[in-house]
């Protein structure tokens, strides 16, 4: 190397450090980092929600199915975002490589669960950001209508990974969310509205669907039986904790399965 | 090194780090391995040969502690508990996953932390996969070589007890080969242990201190390397290519022939030296209708003894 190239490559180190950024020292900042660095998939992810909800709040679409449509969204986006995410990784080896280190699977597991949630979280906000442009929402509301979507981003992805528990393969992995997910969103009264009483409104309120499509309703100018939103407040920080727990335990299992 | 001796100290240098006892896990097709019992010792490098689908890469995935045994025990520094022995496991299994838009010092970064391995020794483990150049780039664009390399450099980094190696040198070229080769000769200088599982020989001539051969997921024999290898003083391996009908039948009746086995293209004989013995082979192939392409003899190796210990090639 001559001395002018050596002089040339140390001026350009710091750039190249700038670039770069401080090293990924943990999972969760790794598959982040490498989410990100996928720029055109990126862009692609945070654009195909905006493709949906843009005509839906400029077109003023029914409040009661703009709202169904995002919800079905955003179960679909943590589902498999996580399910199917984890499954590839388990066929590429990196699952592998992962179980052999010196950490906790329920470690991996929710650091796996957590990178990929906020990303999808990111595609959320984006969701939100439009619907507040558009429908100039209270801020209680929409804050809350956050926080839920965030909530069912989570539960969803603790669907996904406990279905990367069952099977090795991505497309599999798409069939098993769409018969898990189906009925849940049923069950949730997306399709039909929550009955006033009996077994399928005790249900709907354990699943943070029917609140997320409830808090859509409202944001998006509806009128549905919306409660007191403390309740919803108190519903989407139940739901987060349940779905962190659930992707910690389910950490062993997810890991032991091996491809 | 001092960080090293202090981890070291903690360790018993007289008692194996590695006891697999009666280790089997076959699979529902009855593929797999076992039942399997070795021993891996500080400062060996415990090889595991055979062909494929003799079982090595599942063994080696018990002994990583990847796939839990179906019967039998594995024993990690006198305990049984995968979870701790984790910490002082270094493992590089067949496939080269990386976060692949990250480079290798990122994803050598996380490697390193996660294995506890200090900060500064996470560059010197790159330049000595000859990677450190190419450090900055995306996994993605490196080739299967480099891939490998760091690979290996993210297991070898903060030199952990044992180091459990799945073909090690896929991928690699010659400087790569020498490169593994001297890594891992100053571990065993250091006291400490590496198993690979591998069916190439030369390579396990080079580091080997013990041997096991696998043969249809059972050890038909595990010795140091030095014995094996004495068991075939005064023998040749002589490999005859040739067009037209197998003459094994034929050969194996000469005077002196050992072994003989088909391989791709020809034959493997392991021979008795004597004087006459290769006249009397190519004798025997001037009685029989085929054309004699090539002959070649040479001093025998690992691959010879495994011909002479099953009957069987370890190459097709």
């Amino acid at each position: 190397m001559t001395e002018r190239s050596e002089v040339a490559l140390q001026r350009a180190q710091p750039q190249f450090a700038r670039r770069t950024g401080p090293r990924p020292t943990q999972l969760w900042q790794l598959e982040l980092r490498g989410t990100l660095a996928r720029r055109r998939a990126l862009i692609i992810k945070l654009a195909f929600p905006l493709v949906l909800v843009i005509p839906l709040v400029t077109t003023g679409a029914p409040p009661f199915f703009a709202a169904m449509l995002l919800t079905v969204l955003i179960s679909m986006v943590g589902t498999i975002g996580t399910g199917v995410t984890i499954t590839r990784a388990r066929g590429s080896g990196w699952l592998d490589r992962l179980a052999v280190l010196p950490l906790p699977a329920w470690r991996v597991s929710l650091e796996l669960f957590f990178a990929g949630w906020l990303v999808d979280a990111l595609q959320a906000t984006l969701v939100l950001v439009v619907i507040a442009i558009a429908e100039r929402p209270d801020a209680a509301t929409l804050a809350t209508t956050l926080l839920l979507a965030l909530a069912a981003l989570a539960f969803s992805g603790s669907i996904g990974l406990g279905i990367a528990a069952l099977t090795d393969h991505p497309g599999e992995a798409m069939l098993y969310l769409a018969v898990v997910l189906a009925p849940l969103l049923f069950l949730s009264g997306l399709f039909t509205g929550v009955p006033a009483g009996g077994l399928r409104y005790w249900i709907a309120q354990i699943l943070p669907f029917s609140y997320l499509d409830e808090g859509f309703q409202v944001l998006l100018g509806g009128n549905p039986p919306y409660g007191d939103p403390m309740a919803f407040l108190i519903a989407a920080i139940i739901f987060l904790a349940i779905s962190v727990a659930a992707a910690a335990s389910l950490g062993r299992a997810v890991l032991a399965r091996t491809g | 090194m001092a960080r090293l001796l202090s981890s070291l100290s903690e360790l018993s240098l007289t008692e194996p780090w590695l006891v697999a006892d009666g280790l089997s896990r076959r699979y529902r097709n009855g593929r797999g391995v076992g039942p399997v019992s070795l021993q891996v010792r500080p400062g060996e490098v415990q090889a595991l040969v055979g062909p494929n689908g003799s079982g090595k890469t599942t063994l080696l995935r018990c002994l990583a502690t990847r796939t839990r045994p179906g019967t039998g025990t594995v024993a990690w520094f006198g305990q049984h508990n995968r979870e701790q022995a984790r910490s002082r496991l270094g493992v590089v299994f067949d496939a080269t996953a990386h976060a692949d838009e990250l480079s290798a010092r990122q994803n050598l970064a996380f490697f390193g932390t996660a294995r506890k391995a200090a900060r500064d020794l996470w560059e010197p483990a790159l330049e000595a996969a000859a990677v450190a150049e190419l450090g900055s780039e995306p996994v993605s664009r490196l080739s299967y070589g480099m891939r490998r390399r760091v690979l290996l450099a993210e297991a070898l980094v903060g030199d952990p007890a044992l180091l459990l190696l799945d073909e090690p040198t896929l991928g690699l070229d010659v400087s790569g080969c020498q490169w593994l080769a001297e890594a891992l000769h100053a571990r065993a200088q250091l006291g400490l242990a590496t198993c690979i599982s591998t069916n190439d020989t030369d390579f396990v001539e080079q580091v080997a201190t013990r041997v096991c051969f696998l043969v249809d997921g059972e050890a038909v024999r595990d010795a140091p390397l030095a014995a094996l290898l004495a068991e075939l003083g005064g023998t040749r391996e002589i490999q005859l290519s040739y067009r037209g009908s197998s003459p094994i039948n034929s050969v194996r009746a000469v005077t002196g022939v050992e072994r003989a086995a088909e391989v791709e293209g020809g034959l493997l004989i392991l021979g008795r030296q004597r004087d006459g013995l290769i006249p009397a082979i190519l004798a025997t192939l001037g009685d029989l209708d085929l054309h004699l392409v090539d002959l070649k003899v040479r001093d025998p190796g690992l691959a010879d003894c495994f011909l002479q210990l099953t009957g069987r090639a370890l190459h097709d």
